[in-house]
């Protein structure tokens, strides 16, 4: 067909051909998804969580430990429909996202949000099992990272992470070793009901929040030189420890909220669980978090009170520690606690010196 | 070798028994004076004298932080335990944002004591006598701040401790939500606060609890000796009797009580701590310091001895407890009375009595159990505050 025939049966067929358009671009609109859209890592608070910390893969990695990839592979592959049971950090990001509907109640157009990004040494095939039990609970996470044996540690700074929650504790150490706020979790023995409008999160002082260096005068020379050196040091502000930036970032999700003038309401609740005694070295703590600017809703000194029955009033949906000791009582009490890896903590187990056992090659 | 012994006498004075929480042995420099009670435009004292340096304390060598569930623990909000009036009124006039302003602003301003004041010292000469007899024993008085304060007020709280040399090492500052729930996690033997709400949520979770007043007028009380007084009916026991004196008339309740001189009463929401009391009493008998005893329990009751006085002292014998000193006043008033006991605190149910004895000095705890309660009316709502 010559040009002019051809436009000239483009203008005759017009009205009929607009409505295949219209119909076109309405069919496609409709494909748009309504579910909303992933913050840029930028902007959001990342938090990182490994696969088994986000489910309950216990099963699974008892057939990896004993049988080997291959097995583990084809039984994974076998249960690909089957959704997984929840794990440790499973209800803490269900409370973000709860979170992250209320901020997008307040401002709809802001980046300043949760993103939650799946980091796993698992292999690509496991995959469509977690994305199937991802669906299956209905979690916004749209950002994998499975890295089939690899490090973690690169991909979590190209995401900008602010937090990183995983079981196995070397990749925790390395990731704290390069500045990123990093956690261990474990599982509590007993299952405490959590909120589910509210995301609480409970800290140790030193060596999560703070650094170690007052902890280890105490390990070194004693309570009594702990207490004089706070005295004298009160205005001096602490160190910042491996925590620190991940109680501002939630600090700065909270200023949202008061923005809008729900101070009373807010859906994030901090709290500072902390075995120092208050008149003796309570002032140093809170003039610290005062010089941060950070602001913690609540503040518990328990100059040596056991951490268990406390936490167990609190509920948070997730509590960092540094002493496997009180991350055991919290355990016991059905808290789910995280333990991070830092500080001169770890050299002491109750008390006591322990010497570190052989680095694995 | 003798440079060493000298070293020793120096430790042993500063870690002597009286030095922590005795006034009389002071930690600063400068000797503790009482702060002018000077009245600003409010018609409030007011303090303003700074916080002067503080040496800190020597813990090593003592029970300093015993367990909780060995201790007796006894939380108290910062409003009882110092005067806040002027804050207060700041929180309810301008709001939150101006009060935390305020009280940043202040921070090395120490508040006035307040009612539980003398009480919690008293409690610290009471350990402190306890560690010279059991140095390492956990038994002794826990003294645990529970405040609906947010940690910014915390630092204005901690130089106030430490300018009245109390020893005050667990917090738990709540910032706006209740502290009920820590209260059991503390195993909190007794709960001493100024809003009578909290006082009645504690109670109903089997707490002993009491809402303390401010009085405008303090007597003088023993700095040696720790005195508590106690009504009986609806505090010690229960108020199975009150409710039959309200019900039936003081005749019935004779009669009542004569027939069941042998049935023990039911316990009452304070008969806790008496026992409490007791356990640590008990451990300055067993050596040879009953004449010495800095602890000392009174029973004062409007019961009278002959009609209904038995089947008290009956029930009291059960539980095991002792009591050192009974009065049954026959309905005669208690506030001359409690004014030559000088109790460092003393709990009656019923508002009544707890303003009849704060008029005459006697620092009161109203515990708001019981059928007394719908009887009677606050007389002053004012004097919650």
């Amino acid at each position: 067909m010559s040009e002019k025939e051809a436009k000239a049966s483009a203008a005759t067929e017009d009205p009929g051909e607009e409505k295949d358009w219209a119909a076109a671009k309405a069919f496609f609109d409709n494909l748009k998804t309504n579910k909303p859209r992933p913050p840029k890592p930028r902007y959001a608070v990342t938090v990182a969580v490994s696969s088994r910390t986000l489910f309950n893969m216990v099963a699974e990695r008892k057939i990896y430990e004993e049988e080997g990839v291959e097995k583990y592979v084809a039984y994974q592959l076998d249960q690909e429909n089957e959704p997984l049971a929840p794990g440790p950090a499973f209800p803490f990001v269900k409370a973000l996202m709860t979170v992250n509907g209320r901020l997008r109640e307040l401002y709809p157009d802001s980046e300043e949000l949760f993103d939650i990004v799946l980091m796993t040494n698992n292999h690509a095939q496991v995959g469509v099992r977690l994305i199937n039990s991802i669906n299956h609970y209905d979690l916004t996470i749209e950002r994998f990272c499975m890295t089939g044996g690899k490090s973690p540690t690169g991909y979590l700074k190209a995401y900008m992470t602010n937090l990183y929650l995983s079981k196995d504790s070397e990749k925790v150490s390395e990731a704290i070793e390069e500045g990123i706020a990093a956690a261990t979790m474990f599982m509590a023995e007993k299952e405490n009901e959590l909120s589910d409008t509210e995301l609480r999160v409970a800290f140790d002082g030193d060596a999560v929040l703070f650094s170690d260096e007052s902890e280890i005068i105490v390990k070194e020379h004693g309570l009594d030189t702990f207490f004089e050196h706070e005295k004298e040091f009160e205005n001096k502000p602490l160190a910042q420890g491996p925590l620190k930036c991940f109680l501002e970032a939630l600090g700065k999700l909270q200023r949202k909220f008061y923005a809008k003038n729900e101070r009373m309401n807010c859906p994030i609740r901090t709290f500072l669980v902390t075995a120092r005694s208050a008149a003796s070295s309570g002032a140093r703590v809170l003039k610290t978090l005062r010089s941060w600017g950070l602001e913690i809703d609540e503040a518990l000194f328990l100059a040596g009170a056991p951490k268990g029955p406390l936490l167990h009033k609190i509920k948070p949906h997730i509590f960092f520690d540094d002493q496997m000791f009180h991350i055991e009582g919290a355990q016991e009490l059905g808290t789910i606690s995280a333990h991070v890896p830092y500080g001169i903590g770890q050299k002491y187990h109750k008390g006591k010196r322990i010497e570190p056992p052989a680095k694995k090659e | 070798m003798v440079k060493m012994s000298l070293h020793l006498v120096q430790v042993m004075q500063k870690v002597s028994p009286s030095a922590n929480g005795d006034s009389r042995a002071s930690w600063e420099e400068d000797e503790e004076e009482d702060e002018e009670e000077d009245e600003d435009h409010l018609g409030l004292p007011t303090t303003t004298k700074p916080v002067t340096g503080r040496r800190a304390r020597k813990v090593e060598g003592g029970v300093f932080f015993p367990k909780p569930e060995n201790a007796v623990t006894v939380a108290v909000s910062s409003r009882v335990l110092f005067r806040t009036e002027l804050e207060q009124k700041v929180f309810e006039q301008k709001g939150v944002e101006e009060y935390l302003r305020y009280q940043i602003e202040h921070e090395n301003e120490p508040f006035a004591p307040g009612p539980a004041f003398p009480f919690v010292k008293a409690l610290e000469t009471v350990n402190a006598r306890l560690r010279e007899l059991y140095p390492q024993s956990e038994e002794l008085f826990d003294i645990v701040l529970v405040t609906y304060n947010h940690a910014h007020v915390g630092i204005r709280l901690i130089n106030t401790i430490n300018h009245h040399n109390l020893f005050i090492e667990r917090f738990c500052m709540t910032g706006g939500s209740s502290p009920i729930g820590y209260l059991k996690a503390w195993h909190t033997n007794l709960y001493l606060s100024a809003d009578a709400d909290k006082v009645r949520e504690a109670l109903a979770e089997g707490i002993a609890a009491a809402t303390m007043f401010m009085t405008e007028k303090l007597t003088e009380v023993s700095e040696s000796q720790l005195r508590v007084a106690f009504d009986g009916d609806a505090v010690l026991f229960s108020d199975e009797s009150e409710r039959i004196f309200k019900a039936h008339g003081l005749d019935k309740f004779f009669q009542h009580e004569r027939d069941n001189e042998d049935t023990l009463l039911d316990h009452g929401p304070l008969k806790g701590f008496l026992e409490a009391l007791g356990k640590l009493q008990k451990k300055f008998y067993a050596k040879g310091q009953r004449l010495d005893c800095p602890i000392r329990t009174y029973l004062v009751t409007a019961r009278s001895a002959a009609s209904s006085g038995i089947r008290a002292l009956k029930t009291l014998r059960a539980w095991g407890l002792e009591i050192d000193e009974a009065l049954f006043l026959a309905g005669a008033p208690k506030g001359p009375m409690l004014e030559k006991i000088r109790p460092h605190i003393y709990f009656d149910d019923q508002m009544f009595h707890v303003e009849g004895a704060a008029e005459m000095g006697t620092v009161a705890a109203h515990v708001p159990y019981g059928v007394a309660q719908k009887h009677n009316q606050p007389q002053n709502p004012g004097v919650r505050k």
